[in-house]
């Protein structure tokens, strides 16, 4: 059965790319960084926010609010949440890494087990309700499939080596896709883990151990290193 | 296994996995400490009140308010606004003349404990002053010092 090729699992795919593009994509990446990271320090400067006894009530509020919307939104496709977090620890610092990190872990478990137990139908509705048209199409073409068709659907278009290697370190390729920045082009960490789960071959607990991991080194750097955001 | 034991396994982990976190990453803050020595309930600073004027030694903010010692407790109206601490035993120890006392107050309504550590010598008072707020997410403690003196009592506690 002939299928359209999926544009979804080739964006990262630099096809074509010359050595000078790529050079520039990293220099305009480095750049955006810095200018985010001075823009975090410019608002965190005019926030001049100091926790005293009269806001400590408002400070916990807004935060518990925050960490809220924080696994809301990173927990959907497309929908770069990270930048809460890095704007959490930018105006809290170091002390709310904890916070943040448990915060990304839970967020990606449950994109993870809404793709792998809810209805299909169901989670195509969802996404077409949040106007997410893509991710939508491409759980309704998988809706009817076995799961080991959904996963040849996922991975359609690869070679067969690359097929066998993905399969035998999915959990290191899993780690890598929701650790590589800018990955919200192909869906963020909240698609991937959503399209991890919908695949079917991710063991949940095993799943939780390698997002745990994948996820630490930032909260990490920031408690133990001292590492500014 | 059901779906729904797999989810709640899932959710079980999660938490799991957040607690440990917590508990290894959340790093306590201790109280003031306060020096050794033998403290008493004395009540030696019954019946005084005394106005101070304080900042926080992080951010320079400034505040003033009423201390108050009444039947072996302690009260400060600046704390009062913002939690009902109550009134807290306070304990004393005299040396050369100085009146050192130190008390605890424990918010009974959110995480917060203020230790107070000061000296009254006279007619003026001397202290700093930890208030530590314990969230599950995080610790914040909050340093003051301040200075003041005895103002008349009205006799209605700090409220002044």
């Amino acid at each position: 059965m002939a299928r359209e090729p999926r544009a979804e699992v080739h964006i990262l795919k630099p096809a074509g790319a010359s050595y000078g593009t790529i050079a520039l994509r990293v220099v305009v990446l480095i750049t955006i960084l810095v200018l985010v990271t001075w823009g975090a320090h410019l608002i965190r400067d005019a926030l001049n926010l100091q926790i005293r006894p009269d806001n400590e009530q408002q400070v916990h509020r807004a935060l518990m609010l925050g960490a809220v919307a924080y696994i809301g939104l990173l927990a959907l496709p497309f929908v770069p949440g990270a930048e809460i977090g890095l704007a959490m620890l930018a105006t809290f610092g170091a002390a709310i890494a904890p916070l943040i990190y448990v915060c990304t872990v839970a967020s990606m478990m449950l994109a993870f087990a809404v793709g792998r137990f809810l209805p299909i139908s169901a989670l195509e509705r969802l996404l077409s309700f949040l106007r997410m048209r893509r991710v939508a199409a491409l759980v309704s073409r998988a809706a009817p499939l076995s799961q080991d068709e959904r996963l040849e659907l996922l991975i359609d278009g690869q070679s067969k080596r690359a097929l066998s290697l993905a399969l035998r370190y999915r959990y290191f390729a899993l780690a890598l896709a929701v650790n590589t920045p800018g990955n919200s082009v192909i869906g963020g960490g909240g698609g991937i883990m959503l399209l991890a789960g919908l695949s079917g071959i991710f063991s949940p607990l095993a799943a939780l151990a390698t997002v745990a991991l994948a996820v630490s080194p930032v909260p990490l750097a920031v408690v133990f290193f001292g590492l500014q955001i | 296994m059901p779906q729904i034991v797999q989810v709640a396994a899932i959710a079980l982990a999660t938490l799991g996995t957040g607690a440990v976190t917590m508990s290894v990453m959340n790093e306590d803050i201790p109280d003031l400490e306060v020096p050794q020595g033998p403290w008493t309930t004395s009540g030696a600073l019954d019946n005084r009140t005394f106005e101070i004027l304080g900042r926080d030694e992080n951010s320079g903010a400034v505040f003033d308010g009423h201390l108050a010692f009444r039947n072996g407790t302690f009260q400060s109206a600046d704390c009062q606004e913002y939690c009902n601490f109550g009134w807290s035993d306070y304990q004393t120890k005299e040396t050369d003349g100085v009146i050192h006392f130190t008390t605890t107050a424990v918010c009974p309504d959110a995480p917060h404990t203020v230790v107070f550590y000061g000296q009254v010598e006279g007619d003026d008072i001397a202290l700093e002053l930890t208030w530590t707020t314990r969230r599950w997410y995080w610790t914040n403690q909050i340093v003051m010092t301040a200075t003041g003196e005895v103002v008349p009592t009205n006799g209605a506690g700090a409220e002044g």
